[in-house]
């Protein structure tokens, strides 16, 4: 009985909780008349008519599929460019010797509570002063270097045994080649949740790209939607349709990848 | 192949730590030196040193009568086997071996003969595509091995490499080691804190105890002549008894007292030099006896006996081990009665004498005891541990 | 080693060497960070004592504390800065609770426990942008929106059709609401990693103690899961200060400035009126907020690590 009673609280607080996301993707498959018109009743979820003209709609009204290239573009590239940086990065603090190191390392953990907001302003300034205004390089640059990301790779390296690397330097291979060969091969955990983190913080990333950009030629899927769904006329079908292509990708690698995906979060909240 | 030389090396670690100091030694082309210690004097890091993984604070390592102290590891053409072997995890046996291979250069085709000719001197051709996980402690040892010998070095360095197996294969690789480095005839270092490694692996064994070099000499040499009080009591189980004593004349010979007892002894060993014994006379000395120096009583005349209580005794089938208390205070260097406490040999105190004696019957803790002394099997030591 | 070293053996013998191939790894790291986010942050903290606007004509003057004088005798500001600081106070709290109830729910013996937690943790990976939009169509006016029909099913009728986002007194628990939608999932996955983590002999030698279900949860699930907890209340505090693209997509501030948060000002005054340096000194009493947030957790672990 009591058993009973727990999957019964945990089932009404996952109906609720997936609610809003069951709402979108059926909403997203009715005729748009529909969405707000069933949306106080069982039809919410359960629809009279199905249909895809939504997704035919966003396509004819705008060009999704420069916004989605956009974001994977941006994203992908803060993601690869930035593993790449901050490895390294974090492979130097954790295990070389070198003048300086300390005192770099402890600036690192200092820019580690700036958070990205309090450097819009300045970053806004300069970039404009650049003119880099509207392009690809002012969302994609100032974000590769990351102050988390190499301190997760810091202590993730500092955890490893170091014989492994002795072994290889004695098997005659340079920093360079150790760290390629034979530390990067043994540190996938971190890899990915660095990646799962920051492709996760970038692909939603609203703020930076919303006062940056101006045009459609390098605007990116959240300040996309956030047009989109002013656009007259107001269309909710079409708003939804969005809004499933947008989630769509990552939800299945999320679900394909759940395991990595919630260990690699849990992981930042032990390192904090 | 090549020689080893440490000069009068160094090494501080942070500010202050000294972990090794005025460490000089040289191996010779084809030998095979072993470094004992307990752990923390200094071993792995002389070892690492070498290999190129720890910078030399003073002094001079020297490869081949070339100093190599600003040379990497990968400069210096040494193979190395690690306590945990150090196997990369992400790669089978056979790209483990490659790895060294493939850094030096080498043809494929070359690499793939040297791969087949090692695994096959080593019995590993059979599971040379398998990942380290899949492997047993003794495989992943031979895989370590294989990995170092590979590619033909002209140096071969091995840290502790079988700590981590069981007793038993500890002794089979063990042998099977001593039989390869004699084939190869590779010029080894192999660092260790199990003396009956070093005393049946090296050539010669050099004893190191808080980052100092006590001794350096072939196994025997080491057992039979200690340089010192650390020396004696380190190698040797059951370990050296050692106490004070002090030496006196009797007739023509010397006596020997200690605790409660007087013992008459004779110069007999050989190489001792009667001169200097006469000037220790009623000075204060440090006596030290093997466990084996005791003997049943009826095997010496009565003056040579010695009476204690029984406190432990274990019969081990083929001999008797005796640890029985004679009113004497041992005396031990801290170094090694930090060992004696970390093994936690239980009925074994501070007064407590071992014997070494032929298979018997066990007597019993408390009993009363009897037992001879070849008191001419003495070692003499001054107060500061120096062996006189 | 006999061989005339070239060119490039020497770059490499000297590569090799940590003195050397430390900086040069580290390097491209620390140039981002100087560059990107040291260097625009210590020049929002010089602007911000100067008038400086973008486009205008007039010369950039030194004008002290000014700007801070004048944003916090701004009524908007002074509202974003109460907003901000309200936002935090209830969603660190609430967020936590139900956080820490899920992640207890979820860690005992239960039927499709990792379908759960997937249904718990999916909303985390959805961008905020899309949830604000999916939300305010949730909120959607009349009688036929979705929130306004489960207020009736479930207060029988006695509860009107709300307009949340248009209503000054519920336009911002509306945000806080979307906002625990999207991240409960994140702490309940870090709580829930923590309790696991608790050794299961506690239990066991405070079950043998006789002490009770709620004397187990106080006693050592809550001393346990400290850090967990600190860990992850930082990180709602300092995501509750950034609010930003909820109230930009959903009411702009509004209405009437009743959910107006510092980041929406701060933007606002550079990119509708170019102030930059009046948005700098936001931005800078932005920074000490969340200094002062992360020190108060740095104080707590720390003191945690001495009683320990």
């Amino acid at each position: 009985m009591k058993s009973f009673l727990k999957h019964l609280v945990v089932a009404l607080a996952a109906f609720l909780y997936a609610g809003p996301i069951l709402f979108m993707v059926v909403g997203s498959f009715k005729p748009d008349a529909d969405v707000l018109a069933e949306a106080g009743s069982i039809q919410a979820l359960l629809p009279s008519e199905v249909t895809i003209q939504n997704y035919v709609d966003v396509f004819e009204r705008v060009n999704f599929g420069r916004f989605f290239l956009n974001s994977l573009f941006i994203t992908g590239s803060i993601v690869i460019w930035g593993l790449f940086v901050n490895s390294l990065a974090g492979y130097a603090f954790a295990r070389l010797q070198w003048k300086g190191r300390d005192a770099l390392f402890l600036l690192v953990v200092l820019l580690m509570i700036l958070p990205y907001e309090a450097i819009a302003v300045p970053l806004f300034y300069q970039v404009s002063l650049l003119g880099w205004r509207d392009t690809y390089i002012a969302q994609i640059l100032p974000f590769v270097a990351n102050a988390f990301s190499i301190y997760l790779f810091y202590t993730f390296f500092l955890g490893l045994p170091r014989e492994l690397e002795d072994a290889s330097r004695v098997d005659g291979a340079g920093t360079l080649r150790t760290f390629f060969e034979i530390v990067v091969p043994n540190s996938k955990p971190v890899f990915a949740t660095v990646t799962i983190v920051t492709f996760l913080f970038f692909w939603g990333f609203f703020l930076w790209p919303q006062i940056v950009t101006s045009g459609e030629r390098v605007r990116p899927l959240p300040v996309a939607i956030a047009t989109f769904h002013t656009l007259p006329p107001l269309k909710w079908g079409d708003i939804l349709a969005f809004g499933v292509m947008m989630v769509a990708p990552v939800l299945i690698v999320f679900l394909v990848l759940q395991r990595w995906f919630v260990r690699g979060i849990a992981s930042t909240g032990s390192k904090g | 192949m090549a020689t080893i030389e440490y000069r009068n090396v160094k090494k501080v670690f942070g500010d202050d730590t000294v972990a090794l100091e005025d460490f000089s030694l040289k191996v010779e082309d084809g030998e095979f030196v072993v470094i004992v210690g307990p752990s923390g004097c200094g071993k792995s890091t002389a070892l690492r040193m070498l290999a190129g993984l720890e910078s030399v604070t003073g002094g001079e390592v020297l490869i081949d009568d070339e100093v190599v102290n600003d040379l990497t590891p990968q400069e210096r053409d040494i193979a190395m086997v690690f306590q945990n072997y150090a196997l990369y995890p992400h790669k089978t046996v056979r790209a483990n071996m490659d790895f060294p291979l493939r850094m030096m250069g080498i043809e494929k085709e070359e690499r793939e003969k040297r791969i087949a000719k090692t695994a096959d001197i080593l019995d590993i051709t059979d599971y040379l595509d398998r990942k380290p996980k899949q492997l047993s402690g003794g495989q992943r040892q031979r895989a370590a091995m294989g990995r170092a010998l590979v590619r033909d070095p002209k140096v071969s360095l091995l840290d502790e490499p079988l700590s981590n197996l069981d007793a038993k294969l500890r002794v089979e690789i063990r042998a099977e080691m001593a039989d390869l480095q004699e084939k190869i005839g590779l010029t080894t270092v192999y660092v260790t804190h199990d003396q009956v490694e070093a005393m049946t692996l090296g050539h010669r064994v050099a004893v190191l105890s808080q980052g100092r070099l006590q001794q350096c000499a072939p196994p025997q040499e080491i057992y039979d002549h200690p340089a010192n009080l650390f020396v004696a009591t380190f190698i040797g189980s059951p370990r050296m008894n050692v106490f004070k004593a002090t030496l006196g004349r009797e007739n023509d010979g010397y006596t020997l007292s200690f605790g409660d007892h007087i013992l008459p002894f004779q110069s007999g060993r050989p190489g001792d030099d009667t001169d200097q014994l006469e000037e220790l006379i009623d000075k204060p000395v440090l006596a030290g006896f093997r466990p084996e120096a005791f003997c049943p009583a009826d095997e010496v005349d009565e003056s040579r006996r010695i009476q204690g209580k029984v406190e432990n005794a274990e019969a081990l089938g083929h001999e008797l081990i005796v640890y029985f208390d004679a009113g004497v205070e041992i005396h031990l260097p801290p170094e090694v009665q930090a060992r004696e406490k970390d093994e936690s040999r239980r009925g074994k105190q501070e007064r407590a004498l071992v014997a070494r004696l032929p298979s018997a019957r066990p007597p019993k803790s408390g009993d009363d005891i009897t037992l001879g002394l070849n008191t001419d099997q003495v070692y003499l030591f001054d107060p500061d541990g120096r062996a006189l | 080693m006999t061989q005339p070293p070239s060119q490039r053996h020497r770059f490499r013998r000297r590569f090799n060497r940590p003195a050397f191939a430390g900086p040069v790894m580290a390097v491209p790291g620390v140039l981002g960070l100087l560059l990107f986010i040291a260097i625009p942050f210590l020049t929002a903290v010089a602007l911000s004592f100067t008038n400086l606007r973008m486009g205008s004509p007039l010369p950039t003057e030194f004008v002290g504390l000014q700007q801070y004088q004048r944003i916090f005798a701004d009524e908007g500001f002074r509202r974003a800065l109460i907003n901000t600081v309200l936002f935090a106070a209830v969603m660190v709290p609430v967020q936590t609770v139900l956080a820490l109830s899920l992640a207890l729910l979820l860690n005992q013996e239960l039927k499709g426990k990792a379908f759960f937690r997937t249904v718990f943790f999916m909303p985390v990976v959805f961008p905020m942008a899309l949830v604000a939009v999916i939300w305010e169509l949730i909120y959607a006016p009349g009688p036929n929106g979705i929130l306004n029909s489960f207020l009736d099913l479930v207060s029988f009728g006695t509860l009107g059709p709300v307009d949340v986002l248009h209503d000054p007194a519920l336009a911002l628990p509306g945000i806080m609401l979307l906002s625990l939608w999207q991240g409960v999932g994140f702490q309940m996955v870090v709580l829930l990693a923590g309790l696991q983590s608790i050794p299961g002999v506690l239990y066991e030698a405070a079950a043998v103690d006789r002490a009770g279900k709620i004397q187990q949860f106080l006693h050592i699930t809550l001393p346990q899961l400290r850090n967990a907890l600190i860990f992850t209340a930082l990180v709602t505090t300092i995501l509750a200060f950034r609010v930003y693209a909820q109230v930009e997509i959903t009411t702009r501030g509004g209405p009437v400035d009743a959910t107006t948060t510092v980041m929406y000002e701060t933007v606002r005054t550079v990119f509708d009126r170019q102030q930059v340096g009046q948005a700098s000194a936001m931005t800078v009493v932005f920074f000490f907020m969340v200094l002062a947030v992360t020190l108060i957790q740095r104080a707590l672990v720390k003191q945690e690590r001495e009683i320990a």
